[in-house]
């Protein structure tokens, strides 16, 4: 009996503190985005703290989802990318479709993925442990998150104000191309949080 | 020539069949077909998900995106907002959505502009969706339909499924209430909010299984979807949810649907709740004036019957008051009026003080019954069996006893013989118009009693059901308040003759009235008889035998005994030997009529036409046989002396698009006979707590999930809502 006791006690001092750890770990704007490491569609490891220094784009993706496919086959986020790289923007895809999906790329679908969708981002991590979605609790895809050069979140939400699957994705207002143009402007981020949209992340069960 | 007929008719096909895109399916339909302008009528976008996909609500979630319609309409139709359908609460929990899965028809009011002209139209729409399974799909397909605008408005074949969705959707108008308040500084981008029901609007005794709310969306917060059930033991919950703000300040106010589950039922109520910072008064406090109801059924907004939270007892009594009035004029009580005006008639000229007496005398023996009737009542509840309104019509003795008194008076009204209460012989003519006796006027106000128990009123049936539930004196007082809201005119107008002035003038045509009046009368015995045909079967000839040598009794008293003038002690003899002679003949010996049959045990069908649905009889081996094979059941506790009973059977049992979803859901029907109180059916009525009948269960086709439980009152809606979640 005392022991079941016991065992409950630390089963509950270890859920409490593991409640703690994450609430810390929560991602918040205005408060510092948490750290990660992660590997790339190329073997390569990416640490979230080497980019210190530059303004950082994460974006959840899964290009399945018809809002991502949109965003891509519109040939718009692409060209965000590339416009943002120009500026010294660092853009990093997360996929956390887990390996069960039929959406989930093998690193080597990924990278003719890449090269077939013209694909400009600085990486595209394979997160099908879902670690990185988790830690950002990231809900959709598309979701994105701007980090200042101190690695601070400033932004958290949405791509834009269009959540439709259908239309071009340059008529809407894009909050992340906002979000940067006021962090290099010097200015303060207007938009810091919108309702992310679209499909939900395909995490493991 | 016939290839051009068969690339036509092809052709239409197409148009016909409903546009299919990806893994849903859509096509229009409408409410009704004709419609007359100056109609509203809906329309249903009806989607049909293949298995594991789905499409979403109006707030999607957490992901997903809206079902949106596009109308392209003639001038002169105008499309309202859409009506959502509850949506179910999507996995996984990380990113919960609102959504359906299989099927669903969005609701949209169409207006028909008053001078649109008359012929058919072209209603077009492009829906487009997203729906999802593994993956995500958007999907679109243009629907079109039909509507001919004519002289007449008609329900379409598709009217009951309208009927059905629309039951789904979630009502505005509730009689509950609910408050929303912080729980707590706002942490951050998140803050806890309560939500919580105000305990005096509901019932104590209610069990939800699950409430939740769901939000509608907004730009700049979002309550989000993970539920934290604070107390859920009574219809005074509470539960918390997490909003996070995106923008702005602290959302003022918050709308959505609050989801209340019982059984497999769920119902919505359309909710818009100002957020306060501070908890309401009283919202710690459990109701403790609460009417106490049965535990498993549906609260009356819930189903959308006639509302029955907690009321004040003085607003109870108002009710039996004027339930007890209206029952004046309910076709049971009618033939006694007509024995009250006669006596009216005859007092108006008599001693006013005498005319008082009389009606407080008339007051007096409605009273009396009444108090007679709680007693019986309070007896049956505290020997532990349910007590219900117009039980005594349950046994059969009683129904003989109330036939034969019935037809006597029918006979006295058609002047076979005279009543000599109180020793005043009446005599012929004018006998009834001279005065009447006290106890004549206690007989009438016994009469009255008896014969307005099957029939129930307005407002009485919200403050019986009230009472049944009550404790002794609530009842003693309620039935008094019913009493005094039946003897109320007569006894108003005994106290005051001169508003009688407008009846005209004793005379001859009194005689003719009286016996127009008999006639009423015989009506009641007929029906009566009827009800003791269902106890006796074929035997019941007897009782009408029986009925004829007391009618025949009757007349020899009353023309040999009362206005004859030889040998009355003979005719008063042949009077007894007739009256004991076929008591003991027809209704001891013959009909045996303190032992009524038992219901046959034949399980044969029940059927009451050849296309109605297909009854069997109810015995709890018969569900669980129905169970056991997977099939839903519909039970129907029903008495022919119940009205209610009989108006939920027409109304929205035996309707064609019920018969219709029985015979698709291949569900099996079951009749519980409850006319007789057969004690089979008193305990299962005790089991769901249920004063008297009527009460309808619904078994869904899983063994495991408990029965549903639907309210008194039914709408076609409520039953194929019903069978519908049966089939889950």
């Amino acid at each position: 009996m005392r022991l079941i006791i016991t065992f409950m006690k630390t089963t509950l001092a270890l859920f409490t503190a593991l409640t703690l750890a994450s609430a810390a770990l929560a991602v918040e704007v205005g408060k510092p985005a948490p750290d990660f490491t992660g590997t790339d569609i190329n073997g390569k490891t990416i640490k979230l703290s080497d980019y210190k220094g530059k303004i950082v784009v994460i974006e959840s993706y899964n290009s399945d989802c018809p809002f991502c496919h949109n965003q891509y086959a519109t040939g718009a986020t692409q060209d965000l990318q590339k416009e943002l790289a120009a500026k010294g923007v660092v853009w990093l895809m997360v996929n956390s479709v887990n390996p069960n999906n039929f959406s989930h790329r093998t690193p080597e679908q990924a990278r003719q993925e890449w090269t077939s969708e013209k694909i400009a981002a600085t990486a595209w991590i394979d997160d099908s442990s879902g670690a990185i979605g988790h830690l950002y609790d990231m809900k959709t895809t598309p979701h994105t998150f701007v980090i200042d050069k101190n690695g601070v979140l400033v932004y958290d939400g949405a791509m834009d104000n269009q959540p439709d699957p259908s239309h071009d994705p340059r008529t809407a207002r894009n909050y992340v191309r906002e979000a940067v143009d006021a962090l290099l402007a010097g200015k303060p981020v207007e938009v810091s949080q919108t309702k992310p949209y679209g499909c939900g992340v395909k995490y493991a069960d | 020539m016939r290839r051009i007929g068969t690339i036509l008719a092809g052709l239409f096909c197409l148009a016909a069949l409903a546009a299919h895109a990806a893994h849903t399916q859509v096509q229009l339909i409408l409410s009704a077909d004709p419609a007359q302008p100056g109609d509203t009528i809906w329309v249903g976008v009806d989607m049909k998900m293949e298995p594991d996909w789905h499409t979403y609500w109006k707030n999607p979630g957490a992901a997903g995106l809206a079902t949106k319609i596009e109308w392209d309409l003639p001038p002169g139709v105008t499309a309202g907002e859409i009506q959502w359908p509850l949506p179910e609460k999507l996995p996984p929990v990380e990113v919960t959505t609102y959504g359906y899965n299989d099927e669903v028809v969005l609701l949209v009011p169409l207006k028909l502009d008053a001078d649109l002209p008359r012929g058919p139209l072209d209603l077009k729409a492009k829906v487009s969706w997203l729906e999802c399974k593994e993956q995500c799909v958007p999907g679109s397909a243009e629907v079109a339909a039909t509507l001919n605008v004519g002289t007449e408005t008609k329900p379409s074949d598709d009217a009951a499924t309208i009927e059905l969705w629309k039951s789904k959707t979630p009502q505005t108008n509730n009689g509950l209430s609910f408050s929303a308040w912080w729980a707590k500084p706002p942490d951050g981008d998140t803050r806890s909010l309560f939500i919580g029901s105000q305990p005096k609007k509901t019932d104590k005794n209610l069990k939800y299984d699950a409430v939740d709310f769901f939000p509608y969306a907004s730009d700049d917060f979002e309550v989000q979807a993970a539920t934290e059930i604070l107390s859920a033991d009574s219809a005074n919950f509470r539960l918390s949810k997490v909003v996070k703000k995106y923008s702005g300040d602290w959302p003022k106010e918050i709308s959505g649907v609050m989801v209340m589950e019982i059984g497999n039922l769920r119902t919505g109520f359309e909710v818009k709740l100002p957020v306060s910072d501070q908890a309401p008064v009283g919202a710690q406090a459990p109701g403790s004036e609460a009417v106490s109801a049965a535990p498993t059924t549906l609260p009356a907004a819930i189903a959308a019957a006639p509302a029955l939270p907690a009321q004040p007892l003085w607003r109870m009594l108002l009710y039996a008051f004027i339930g007890g009035l209206i029952l004046n004029i309910m076709p049971c009580v009618l033939p006694v009026i007509a024995l009250k005006i006669l006596g009216f008639v005859g007092e108006s000229r008599s001693d006013p003080r005498h005319v008082r007496t009389l009606g407080l005398v008339y007051a007096l023996g409605v009273l009396v019954s009444f108090l007679a009737l709680a007693a019986v009542i309070i007896g049956v509840k505290a020997a532990g069996r349910h007590a219900g309104w117009g039980m005594q019509f349950g046994s059969p003795v009683f129904v003989v006893c109330l036939t034969t008194l019935v037809t006597l008076v029918a006979l006295n009204l058609f002047g076979v013989f005279e009543v000599t209460l109180g020793g005043r012989a009446l005599g012929t003519a004018g006998g009834l118009a001279s005065k009447h006796g006290a106890p004549g006027a206690f007989f009438n106000g016994v009469l009255a009693t008896a014969l307005a128990t099957p029939c129930t009123a307005p407002f009485l049936s919200i403050a019986l059901g009230f009472a049944f539930a009550q404790k002794a004196p609530v009842i003693v007082l309620m039935f008094l308040a019913v009493g005094t809201g039946l003897a109320a005119p007569y006894v108003a107008l005994s106290w005051n003759p001169a508003w009688l002035k407008f009846l005209p003038k004793p005379g001859a045509w009194m005689e003719k009235f009286k016996i127009a009046m008999g006639f009423p009368m015989l009506a009641t015995a007929v029906w009566l008889f009827d009800l003791a045909a269902g106890s006796y079967g074929k035997s019941v000839l007897w009782l009408g035998i029986f009925l004829v040598i007391v009618a025949f009794a009757a007349w020899i008293f009353g023309e040999f005994v009362q206005r004859g003038r030889a040998r009355k002690g003979l005719a008063l003899v042949i009077v007894l030997i007739l009256l004991v002679g076929g008591y003991a003949f027809a209704l001891e010996n013959q009909l045996q009529w303190r032992q009524p049959m038992t219901a046959p045990d034949a399980t044969g069908s029940l059927k009451e036409s050849a296309d109605g649905i297909d009854w069997q009889r109810w015995s709890p081996e018969a569900v669980a046989a129905a169970q056991a094979a997977g099939q839903p059941v519909l039970v129907d506790f029903t008495a022919d002396w119940c009205l209610t009973c009989q108006v939920n059977k027409k109304t929205s049992i035996e309707i064609p698009a019920v018969r219709a979803r029985l015979k698709s859901l291949n569900a099996v029907a079951l009749l519980g006979d409850y006319t007789r109180f057969p004690d089979n059916i008193t305990t299962e009525l005790n089991r769901f707590n249920r004063a008297g009948v009527p009460l309808v269960l619904i078994y869904p086709k899983d063994p495991a999930a408990s029965p549903m439980v639907l309210p008194e009152i039914l709408t076609p809606g409520i039953v194929l809502a019903a069978l519908d979640r049966a089939n889950r």
